[in-house]
Protein backbone atom coordinates (compact mmCIF):
# COMPACT_ATOMS: atom_id res chain seq x y z
CA UNK A 1 0.00 0.00 0.00
CA UNK A 2 1.25 3.59 -1.16
CA UNK A 3 1.25 6.32 1.21
CA UNK A 4 -1.28 7.84 -0.96
CA UNK A 5 -3.93 5.01 -0.08
CA UNK A 6 -3.42 6.34 3.58
CA UNK A 7 -6.60 6.62 4.55
CA UNK A 8 -6.66 9.58 6.97
CA UNK A 9 -10.81 10.10 7.50
CA UNK A 10 -11.76 6.47 8.65
CA UNK A 11 -15.57 6.96 8.94
CA UNK A 12 -15.81 8.89 5.20
CA UNK A 13 -12.90 6.51 4.07
CA UNK A 14 -10.49 9.60 2.63
CA UNK A 15 -7.39 8.77 1.12
CA UNK A 16 -4.14 11.38 2.04
CA UNK A 17 -4.08 11.26 -1.89
CA UNK A 18 -7.49 12.93 -2.26
CA UNK A 19 -6.91 15.03 0.95
CA UNK A 20 -3.55 16.29 -0.31
CA UNK A 21 -5.11 16.52 -4.13
CA UNK A 22 -7.71 19.00 -3.01
CA UNK A 23 -5.27 21.29 -0.75
CA UNK A 24 -2.79 21.63 -3.51
CA UNK A 25 -5.74 22.39 -6.15
CA UNK A 26 -7.44 24.88 -4.11
CA UNK A 27 -4.59 26.07 -2.16
CA UNK A 28 -7.93 26.14 0.76
CA UNK A 29 -8.61 26.14 4.75
CA UNK A 30 -9.08 22.93 6.39
CA UNK A 31 -12.69 23.60 6.74
CA UNK A 32 -12.67 23.86 2.57
CA UNK A 33 -10.86 20.44 2.76
CA UNK A 34 -14.28 19.32 5.20
CA UNK A 35 -16.66 20.50 2.59
CA UNK A 36 -15.00 19.36 -0.88
CA UNK A 37 -14.03 16.26 0.64
CA UNK A 38 -16.01 15.00 3.56
CA UNK A 39 -13.24 14.34 5.72
CA UNK A 40 -14.59 14.72 9.24
CA UNK A 41 -17.90 14.71 7.97
CA UNK A 42 -18.63 11.49 9.10
CA UNK A 43 -19.80 9.52 12.91
CA UNK A 44 -17.05 10.78 14.71
CA UNK A 45 -17.23 14.57 13.31
CA UNK A 46 -13.90 14.35 12.87
CA UNK A 47 -12.42 13.84 16.18
CA UNK A 48 -10.08 11.18 14.45
CA UNK A 49 -8.69 13.17 11.64
CA UNK A 50 -8.35 16.42 12.19
CA UNK A 51 -5.39 16.94 13.57
CA UNK A 52 -3.82 15.65 10.32
CA UNK A 53 -6.13 17.49 7.91
CA UNK A 54 -5.02 20.75 10.13
CA UNK A 55 -1.29 19.59 9.93
CA UNK A 56 -1.52 19.22 6.36
CA UNK A 57 -3.09 22.14 5.30
CA UNK A 58 -0.42 23.90 6.93
CA UNK A 59 2.76 21.86 5.56
CA UNK A 60 0.94 22.32 1.88
CA UNK A 61 0.37 26.51 1.89
CA UNK A 62 -3.44 26.85 2.42
CA UNK A 63 -4.28 30.17 3.68
CA UNK A 64 -2.22 31.26 6.23
CA UNK A 65 -4.08 34.73 7.43
CA UNK A 66 -7.26 33.43 9.18
CA UNK A 67 -7.74 33.56 12.63
CA UNK A 68 -10.78 31.29 12.57
CA UNK A 69 -10.45 27.68 14.11
CA UNK A 70 -10.02 25.73 11.72
CA UNK A 71 -12.75 22.81 12.28
CA UNK A 72 -15.25 23.33 15.13
CA UNK A 73 -16.21 20.44 17.54
CA UNK A 74 -20.48 19.91 16.86
CA UNK A 75 -22.67 17.92 19.39
CA UNK A 76 -23.45 15.12 20.25
CA UNK A 77 -19.83 13.65 21.15
CA UNK A 78 -20.96 10.76 20.51
CA UNK A 79 -23.91 9.32 18.16
CA UNK A 80 -27.25 8.90 19.63
CA UNK A 81 -30.59 7.53 18.34
CA UNK A 82 -33.34 10.14 17.62
CA UNK A 83 -35.56 8.16 19.93
CA UNK A 84 -33.00 8.75 23.04
CA UNK A 85 -32.98 12.10 21.94
CA UNK A 86 -36.67 12.46 20.87
CA UNK A 87 -37.31 11.60 24.39
CA UNK A 88 -39.21 8.44 23.36
CA UNK A 89 -36.46 5.81 24.19
CA UNK A 90 -35.00 6.06 27.31
CA UNK B 1 -4.57 50.51 -6.24
CA UNK B 2 -6.58 47.78 -8.14
CA UNK B 3 -9.58 48.97 -9.93
CA UNK B 4 -12.64 46.95 -10.49
CA UNK B 5 -15.83 47.99 -12.86
CA UNK B 6 -18.13 46.03 -9.71
CA UNK B 7 -17.15 44.91 -5.91
CA UNK B 8 -19.20 41.80 -4.92
CA UNK B 9 -18.90 41.72 -0.57
CA UNK B 10 -19.88 38.65 0.70
CA UNK B 11 -19.32 35.04 -0.95
CA UNK B 12 -21.82 33.45 0.68
CA UNK B 13 -24.58 31.76 -2.44
CA UNK B 14 -25.72 34.88 -3.28
CA UNK B 15 -22.24 36.68 -3.81
CA UNK B 16 -21.07 34.36 -5.96
CA UNK B 17 -23.88 34.34 -8.14
CA UNK B 18 -23.79 38.14 -8.53
CA UNK B 19 -20.13 37.47 -9.51
CA UNK B 20 -20.57 35.13 -11.51
CA UNK B 21 -23.47 36.36 -13.39
CA UNK B 22 -21.40 40.01 -13.92
CA UNK B 23 -18.23 38.49 -15.46
CA UNK B 24 -20.83 36.48 -17.58
CA UNK B 25 -21.47 40.26 -18.68
CA UNK B 26 -17.97 41.15 -19.66
CA UNK B 27 -17.44 43.17 -16.30
CA UNK B 28 -14.20 43.16 -14.17
CA UNK B 29 -15.44 42.32 -10.88
CA UNK B 30 -13.88 41.54 -7.52
CA UNK B 31 -15.67 39.56 -4.58
CA UNK B 32 -14.16 39.90 -1.35
CA UNK B 33 -14.63 37.97 1.36
CA UNK B 34 -14.00 38.14 5.32
CA UNK B 35 -13.04 34.48 5.28
CA UNK B 36 -13.36 31.48 2.75
CA UNK B 37 -16.02 31.15 0.14
CA UNK B 38 -18.79 29.84 1.93
CA UNK B 39 -18.02 30.22 5.46
CA UNK B 40 -21.02 31.49 6.81
CA UNK B 41 -24.80 30.92 6.48
CA UNK B 42 -24.24 29.13 2.89
CA UNK B 43 -22.78 25.94 4.81
CA UNK B 44 -24.96 25.80 7.89
CA UNK B 45 -28.34 25.34 5.89
CA UNK B 46 -30.22 22.73 4.36
CA UNK B 47 -30.24 22.32 0.70
CA UNK B 48 -32.88 23.20 -1.33
CA UNK B 49 -34.87 25.00 -4.33
CA UNK B 50 -38.92 24.84 -3.92
CA UNK B 51 -41.77 26.94 -5.01
CA UNK B 52 -43.90 24.86 -2.40
CA UNK B 53 -42.61 26.76 0.69
CA UNK B 54 -43.34 30.38 -1.21
CA UNK B 55 -46.46 32.69 -1.04
CA UNK B 56 -48.62 32.95 -4.13
CA UNK B 57 -47.28 35.73 -6.10
CA UNK B 58 -43.79 37.13 -7.07
CA UNK B 59 -42.27 34.94 -4.68
CA UNK B 60 -43.24 31.61 -6.18
CA UNK B 61 -42.66 33.46 -9.71
CA UNK B 62 -39.19 34.05 -8.76
CA UNK B 63 -38.64 30.58 -6.83
CA UNK B 64 -39.53 28.96 -9.87
CA UNK B 65 -38.04 30.86 -12.38
CA UNK B 66 -34.69 29.91 -10.39
CA UNK B 67 -35.37 26.06 -10.33
CA UNK B 68 -35.25 26.91 -14.08
CA UNK B 69 -31.92 28.56 -13.85
CA UNK B 70 -30.22 25.42 -11.75
CA UNK B 71 -31.34 23.16 -14.78
CA UNK B 72 -29.58 24.97 -17.15
CA UNK B 73 -26.63 26.04 -14.66
CA UNK B 74 -26.39 22.23 -13.90
CA UNK B 75 -26.22 21.46 -17.63
CA UNK B 76 -23.30 24.75 -18.46
CA UNK B 77 -20.77 23.89 -15.09
CA UNK B 78 -18.34 21.88 -15.62
CA UNK B 79 -18.37 21.78 -11.56
CA UNK B 80 -20.62 19.19 -10.13
CA UNK B 81 -23.07 20.86 -7.25
CA UNK B 82 -25.59 17.87 -6.88
CA UNK B 83 -28.28 19.29 -8.44
CA UNK B 84 -31.37 17.29 -8.67
CA UNK B 85 -35.36 17.61 -9.36
CA UNK B 86 -37.02 15.19 -7.15
CA UNK B 87 -40.11 16.61 -5.91
CA UNK B 88 -41.13 17.57 -2.27
CA UNK B 89 -43.73 16.41 -0.49
CA UNK B 90 -45.44 18.63 2.35
CA UNK B 91 -47.55 16.65 5.06
CA UNK B 92 -50.42 17.31 6.93
CA UNK B 93 -51.17 16.31 10.22
CA UNK B 94 -54.88 17.17 10.63
CA UNK B 95 -58.26 17.47 8.50
CA UNK B 96 -57.76 21.45 9.62
CA UNK B 97 -54.13 21.47 8.10
CA UNK B 98 -55.36 19.53 5.12
CA UNK B 99 -58.36 22.40 4.47
CA UNK B 100 -55.63 25.43 4.69
CA UNK B 101 -53.25 23.24 2.34
CA UNK B 102 -56.50 22.82 -0.20
CA UNK B 103 -56.55 26.60 -0.30
CA UNK B 104 -53.40 27.12 -0.66
CA UNK B 105 -52.90 24.56 -3.34
CA UNK B 106 -55.66 26.04 -5.27
CA UNK B 107 -54.29 29.19 -5.35
CA UNK B 108 -50.62 27.93 -6.68
CA UNK B 109 -52.30 25.85 -9.73
CA UNK B 110 -54.55 28.51 -10.27
CA UNK B 111 -51.39 30.58 -11.53
CA UNK B 112 -50.59 27.72 -13.33
CA UNK B 113 -47.70 25.57 -10.53
CA UNK B 114 -47.80 21.77 -10.73
CA UNK B 115 -48.59 21.20 -7.18
CA UNK B 116 -51.61 18.75 -6.26
CA UNK B 117 -52.83 17.35 -3.12
CA UNK B 118 -52.44 13.61 -2.46
CA UNK B 119 -54.41 11.51 0.17
CA UNK B 120 -53.47 9.59 2.63
CA UNK B 121 -53.07 6.05 0.87
CA UNK B 122 -50.75 7.84 -1.67
CA UNK B 123 -48.84 9.40 1.11
CA UNK B 124 -48.00 5.88 2.51
CA UNK B 125 -47.25 5.32 -1.29
CA UNK B 126 -44.68 8.02 -1.53
CA UNK B 127 -42.89 7.43 1.33
CA UNK B 128 -43.63 4.28 3.09
CA UNK B 129 -42.31 5.30 6.70
CA UNK B 130 -44.56 7.71 7.14
CA UNK B 131 -46.74 7.50 10.50
CA UNK B 132 -50.33 5.61 9.13
CA UNK B 133 -52.42 8.38 10.89
CA UNK B 134 -51.59 11.36 8.72
CA UNK B 135 -54.33 13.13 6.58
CA UNK B 136 -53.04 13.81 3.32
CA UNK B 137 -50.25 16.41 1.57
CA UNK B 138 -48.96 17.88 -1.25
CA UNK B 139 -47.07 17.12 -3.75
CA UNK B 140 -44.57 19.71 -5.84
CA UNK B 141 -43.10 18.04 -8.64
CA UNK B 142 -40.61 21.02 -9.13
CA UNK B 143 -39.24 20.98 -6.65
CA UNK B 144 -35.24 20.52 -6.34
CA UNK B 145 -32.39 19.80 -4.11
CA UNK B 146 -28.50 20.80 -4.46
CA UNK B 147 -25.37 20.96 -2.51
CA UNK B 148 -25.35 24.65 -0.76
CA UNK B 149 -21.53 25.00 -0.66
CA UNK B 150 -20.38 23.06 -3.56
CA UNK B 151 -23.21 25.78 -5.34
CA UNK B 152 -21.08 28.21 -4.16
CA UNK B 153 -17.74 26.71 -5.47
CA UNK B 154 -19.13 26.05 -8.47
CA UNK B 155 -20.19 29.54 -9.38
CA UNK B 156 -16.69 31.09 -7.86
CA UNK B 157 -15.34 28.28 -10.17
CA UNK B 158 -16.90 28.97 -13.06
CA UNK B 159 -16.85 33.25 -12.52
CA UNK B 160 -12.63 32.76 -12.10
CA UNK B 161 -12.66 30.87 -15.91
CA UNK B 162 -14.41 34.33 -16.79
CA UNK B 163 -11.83 36.47 -15.53
CA UNK B 164 -13.33 36.94 -11.50
CA UNK B 165 -10.84 37.92 -9.04
CA UNK B 166 -11.67 36.65 -5.60
CA UNK B 167 -10.31 38.35 -2.51
CA UNK B 168 -10.75 35.76 0.02
CA UNK B 169 -9.71 36.66 3.42
CA UNK B 170 -10.25 39.95 2.80
CA UNK B 171 -12.14 42.10 5.64
CA UNK B 172 -13.76 45.05 4.42
CA UNK B 173 -13.06 47.93 6.85
CA UNK B 174 -14.86 50.76 4.92
CA UNK B 175 -16.21 52.16 1.61
CA UNK B 176 -15.24 55.56 0.84
CA UNK B 177 -17.66 58.18 -0.89
CA UNK B 178 -16.51 60.65 -3.07
CA UNK B 179 -17.71 64.58 -2.94
CA UNK B 180 -20.90 63.73 -4.75
CA UNK B 181 -21.55 60.76 -2.42
CA UNK B 182 -21.23 58.04 -4.95
CA UNK B 183 -19.16 55.01 -4.59
CA UNK B 184 -15.83 55.39 -4.81
CA UNK B 185 -13.39 52.39 -3.27
CA UNK B 186 -13.37 49.64 -0.85
CA UNK B 187 -11.27 49.43 2.02
CA UNK B 188 -9.88 45.69 3.56
CA UNK B 189 -7.57 45.21 5.81
CA UNK B 190 -5.13 43.53 2.93
CA UNK B 191 -5.46 46.39 0.69
CA UNK B 192 -8.06 48.92 -1.40
CA UNK B 193 -9.77 48.53 -4.07
CA UNK B 194 -10.71 51.41 -6.41
CA UNK B 195 -14.63 51.09 -7.99
CA UNK B 196 -17.92 52.86 -8.99
CA UNK B 197 -20.09 50.34 -7.95
CA UNK B 198 -20.48 47.88 -4.59
CA UNK B 199 -22.71 45.03 -4.42
CA UNK B 200 -23.93 44.21 -0.77
CA UNK B 201 -23.78 40.38 -0.72
CA UNK B 202 -23.17 40.13 3.32
CA UNK B 203 -26.51 38.22 4.18
CA UNK B 204 -26.82 38.65 7.86
CA UNK B 205 -23.46 40.73 8.08
CA UNK B 206 -25.07 43.28 5.59
CA UNK B 207 -26.09 45.98 8.03
CA UNK B 208 -22.67 46.28 8.96
CA UNK B 209 -21.13 46.97 5.28
CA UNK B 210 -24.49 49.31 4.95
CA UNK B 211 -23.57 51.46 8.02
CA UNK B 212 -20.32 52.25 6.47
CA UNK B 213 -22.26 54.46 4.07
CA UNK B 214 -25.17 55.72 6.46
CA UNK B 215 -27.45 53.24 5.57
CA UNK B 216 -29.75 50.94 7.83
CA UNK B 217 -30.70 47.78 6.35
CA UNK B 218 -33.38 46.14 8.94
CA UNK B 219 -31.59 42.76 8.48
CA UNK B 220 -31.57 40.39 11.32
CA UNK B 221 -30.21 37.13 12.29
CA UNK B 222 -32.65 34.09 12.47
CA UNK B 223 -31.21 30.94 13.55
CA UNK B 224 -31.65 27.72 12.65
CA UNK B 225 -30.71 24.10 13.86
CA UNK B 226 -30.24 21.10 11.86
CA UNK B 227 -29.87 17.61 13.01
CA UNK B 228 -27.75 15.07 10.92
CA UNK B 229 -28.78 11.32 10.56
CA UNK B 230 -25.94 8.57 10.17
CA UNK B 231 -25.66 6.63 6.98
CA UNK B 232 -28.07 4.53 6.17
CA UNK B 233 -29.41 2.35 3.19
CA UNK B 234 -32.75 2.68 4.20
CA UNK B 235 -34.60 5.37 2.42
CA UNK B 236 -36.34 7.21 5.12
CA UNK B 237 -37.17 9.82 2.55
CA UNK B 238 -36.99 9.66 -1.24
CA UNK B 239 -37.13 13.64 -1.33
CA UNK B 240 -37.57 16.77 0.65
CA UNK B 241 -40.53 15.45 2.84
CA UNK B 242 -41.83 18.76 5.62
CA UNK B 243 -44.81 19.45 7.58
CA UNK B 244 -46.91 21.74 6.18
CA UNK B 245 -47.09 23.58 10.33
CA UNK B 246 -43.30 24.92 8.65
CA UNK B 247 -45.28 27.50 6.56
CA UNK B 248 -46.58 28.57 9.85
CA UNK B 249 -42.92 28.60 11.59
CA UNK B 250 -41.99 30.81 8.52
CA UNK B 251 -44.35 33.45 7.96
CA UNK B 252 -45.55 34.81 11.31
CA UNK B 253 -49.12 35.96 9.79
CA UNK B 254 -50.41 32.77 9.08
CA UNK B 255 -52.66 31.69 12.58
CA UNK B 256 -52.85 28.52 12.92
CA UNK B 257 -52.12 26.46 15.99
CA UNK B 258 -50.83 23.01 16.02
CA UNK B 259 -51.31 20.25 18.53
CA UNK B 260 -47.72 19.74 19.28
CA UNK B 261 -46.13 19.83 23.01
CA UNK B 262 -44.59 22.47 24.80
CA UNK B 263 -40.49 22.31 23.87
CA UNK B 264 -42.14 21.96 19.88
CA UNK B 265 -43.87 25.40 20.15
CA UNK B 266 -41.48 26.96 22.19
CA UNK B 267 -38.94 26.07 20.01
CA UNK B 268 -40.89 27.21 17.26
CA UNK B 269 -39.78 23.63 15.35
CA UNK B 270 -41.40 21.81 12.44
CA UNK B 271 -40.71 18.95 11.22
CA UNK B 272 -38.37 19.11 7.75
CA UNK B 273 -35.93 16.38 6.15
CA UNK B 274 -33.72 15.93 3.16
CA UNK B 275 -31.45 13.37 1.80
CA UNK B 276 -28.24 13.91 0.68
CA UNK B 277 -25.97 12.22 -1.84
CA UNK B 278 -23.70 10.80 0.69
CA UNK B 279 -26.67 9.40 2.47
CA UNK B 280 -27.24 11.28 5.32
CA UNK B 281 -30.59 12.94 5.94
CA UNK B 282 -31.18 16.27 7.08
CA UNK B 283 -33.43 16.80 9.72
CA UNK B 284 -34.51 20.35 10.92
CA UNK B 285 -36.50 22.38 10.93
CA UNK B 286 -36.41 25.57 13.79
CA UNK B 287 -36.58 29.37 13.74
CA UNK B 288 -35.36 31.36 16.45
CA UNK B 289 -34.05 35.30 16.97
CA UNK B 290 -30.70 34.26 18.79
CA UNK B 291 -27.93 37.21 17.89
CA UNK B 292 -25.54 36.13 15.88
CA UNK B 293 -24.88 33.19 18.06
CA UNK B 294 -24.78 29.96 16.49
CA UNK B 295 -24.13 27.47 19.26
CA UNK B 296 -26.16 24.10 19.18
CA UNK B 297 -28.76 23.94 21.65
CA UNK B 298 -29.83 20.65 23.96
CA UNK B 299 -33.15 21.59 23.62
CA UNK B 300 -33.92 22.40 19.84
CA UNK B 301 -31.80 19.42 19.60
CA UNK B 302 -34.39 17.66 21.54
CA UNK B 303 -37.63 19.17 19.89
CA UNK B 304 -36.36 18.94 16.45
CA UNK B 305 -35.82 14.58 17.15
CA UNK B 306 -39.60 14.36 19.16
CA UNK B 307 -41.14 16.41 16.06
CA UNK B 308 -39.53 13.87 13.37
CA UNK B 309 -40.28 10.61 15.16
CA UNK B 310 -43.69 11.87 15.33
CA UNK B 311 -43.59 11.64 11.11
CA UNK B 312 -41.37 9.26 10.49
CA UNK B 313 -40.51 6.60 13.39
CA UNK B 314 -37.68 4.57 11.91
CA UNK B 315 -36.04 7.48 12.50
CA UNK B 316 -35.79 6.40 16.37
CA UNK B 317 -33.57 3.78 15.39
CA UNK B 318 -31.25 6.12 13.23
CA UNK B 319 -28.27 7.81 15.09
CA UNK B 320 -28.34 11.49 15.13
CA UNK B 321 -24.17 12.29 14.36
CA UNK B 322 -24.25 15.81 14.59
CA UNK B 323 -25.88 18.78 15.10
CA UNK B 324 -25.33 22.54 13.31
CA UNK B 325 -26.95 25.94 13.80
CA UNK B 326 -26.53 29.03 11.14
CA UNK B 327 -28.39 32.04 10.76
CA UNK B 328 -30.74 33.71 8.33
CA UNK B 329 -30.70 36.83 6.97
CA UNK B 330 -34.45 37.82 8.01
CA UNK B 331 -36.32 41.00 7.16
CA UNK B 332 -39.79 41.64 8.10
CA UNK B 333 -42.00 41.05 5.37
CA UNK B 334 -39.46 37.73 3.83
CA UNK B 335 -38.91 39.45 0.53
CA UNK B 336 -35.14 39.56 -0.19
CA UNK B 337 -34.19 43.59 -0.97
CA UNK B 338 -32.41 43.53 -4.28
CA UNK B 339 -31.84 47.39 -5.55
CA UNK B 340 -29.42 50.31 -6.16
CA UNK B 341 -29.64 52.71 -2.72
CA UNK B 342 -31.10 55.75 -4.01
CA UNK B 343 -28.94 58.01 -1.28
CA UNK B 344 -26.06 56.45 -2.39
CA UNK B 345 -25.03 55.99 -6.23
CA UNK B 346 -22.88 52.63 -6.97
CA UNK B 347 -23.84 50.83 -3.65
CA UNK B 348 -26.84 48.05 -4.66
CA UNK B 349 -28.15 45.75 -1.89
CA UNK B 350 -28.61 42.09 -2.47
CA UNK B 351 -29.49 40.23 0.69
CA UNK B 352 -32.13 39.72 3.06
CA UNK B 353 -33.51 36.65 1.78
CA UNK B 354 -34.03 34.67 4.79
CA UNK B 355 -34.36 30.39 3.91
CA UNK B 356 -34.75 31.30 0.67
CA UNK B 357 -30.89 32.33 -0.75
CA UNK B 358 -29.67 28.86 -2.03
CA UNK B 359 -33.28 28.63 -3.91
CA UNK B 360 -32.86 32.27 -5.08
CA UNK B 361 -29.11 32.50 -6.00
CA UNK B 362 -29.33 32.15 -9.64
CA UNK B 363 -32.42 34.37 -10.38
CA UNK B 364 -31.37 37.13 -7.64
CA UNK B 365 -27.31 37.26 -9.36
CA UNK B 366 -28.84 36.84 -12.86
CA UNK B 367 -30.97 40.18 -12.04
CA UNK B 368 -28.60 42.15 -9.69
CA UNK B 369 -26.29 41.98 -13.32
CA UNK B 370 -29.10 43.29 -15.23
CA UNK B 371 -29.81 45.90 -12.95
CA UNK B 372 -26.10 47.28 -13.22
CA UNK B 373 -25.89 46.75 -16.55
CA UNK B 374 -28.84 48.62 -17.22
CA UNK B 375 -30.95 46.04 -18.91
CA UNK B 376 -34.78 45.04 -18.14
CA UNK B 377 -34.89 42.68 -15.01
CA UNK B 378 -36.50 39.54 -15.91
CA UNK B 379 -39.23 40.37 -13.52
CA UNK B 380 -40.61 43.85 -11.85
CA UNK B 381 -38.93 44.11 -8.75
CA UNK B 382 -39.96 47.18 -7.54
CA UNK B 383 -41.40 45.18 -4.34
CA UNK B 384 -37.54 44.19 -3.72
CA UNK B 385 -36.91 47.69 -3.74
CA UNK B 386 -34.63 48.71 -0.57
CA UNK B 387 -36.77 52.06 -0.90
CA UNK B 388 -40.03 50.35 0.53
CA UNK B 389 -38.03 50.49 4.21
CA UNK B 390 -37.86 54.17 3.66
CA UNK B 391 -41.70 54.39 2.81
CA UNK B 392 -42.49 52.20 6.02
CA UNK B 393 -40.43 54.42 8.06
CA UNK B 394 -42.05 57.44 7.01
CA UNK B 395 -45.92 55.97 6.97
CA UNK B 396 -45.10 55.26 10.54
CA UNK B 397 -43.59 58.41 12.02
Amino acid sequence: MGDNETVICRCEEITLKEIKETIERYQCSAREVKLRTRAGMGPCGGRTCRCMIDRLVEQLGGPSISNEISLSYRPPVRPVSFGVLGGDVK
Amino acid sequence: MRSFDVIVIGAGVIGSSVAYHLVKKGLEVALVEKGGVASGTSSRCDAVALICDKKPGIDTEIGFASIQLFKQLANEFSVDFEFSSRGSLYVCETEQELEVAREYVSQQAKDGYEMRMVDRHELQEIEPYLADDLAGGIWTEVDSTMNPYKLCYAFVEEGKKLGLQVYDYHAVQNITLDDRGRVESVVTDRGTFHTKRIVNCAGVWSPKIAEMVGVHIPIKPRKGMVLISEKTPLKVAHQKVHEFGYMLSKFEDIHFKRNVSELVEKHNVAFTIEPTDANNFLVGGHRAFRGFDIRSEIEVMRAIAERAIRFLPILKELNCIRAYAGVRPWVEDHLPIVSEVEEVPGFYIASGHEGDGISMSPITGRMVAQLITGERTDFNIDKLNFSRYKNNQAVNI
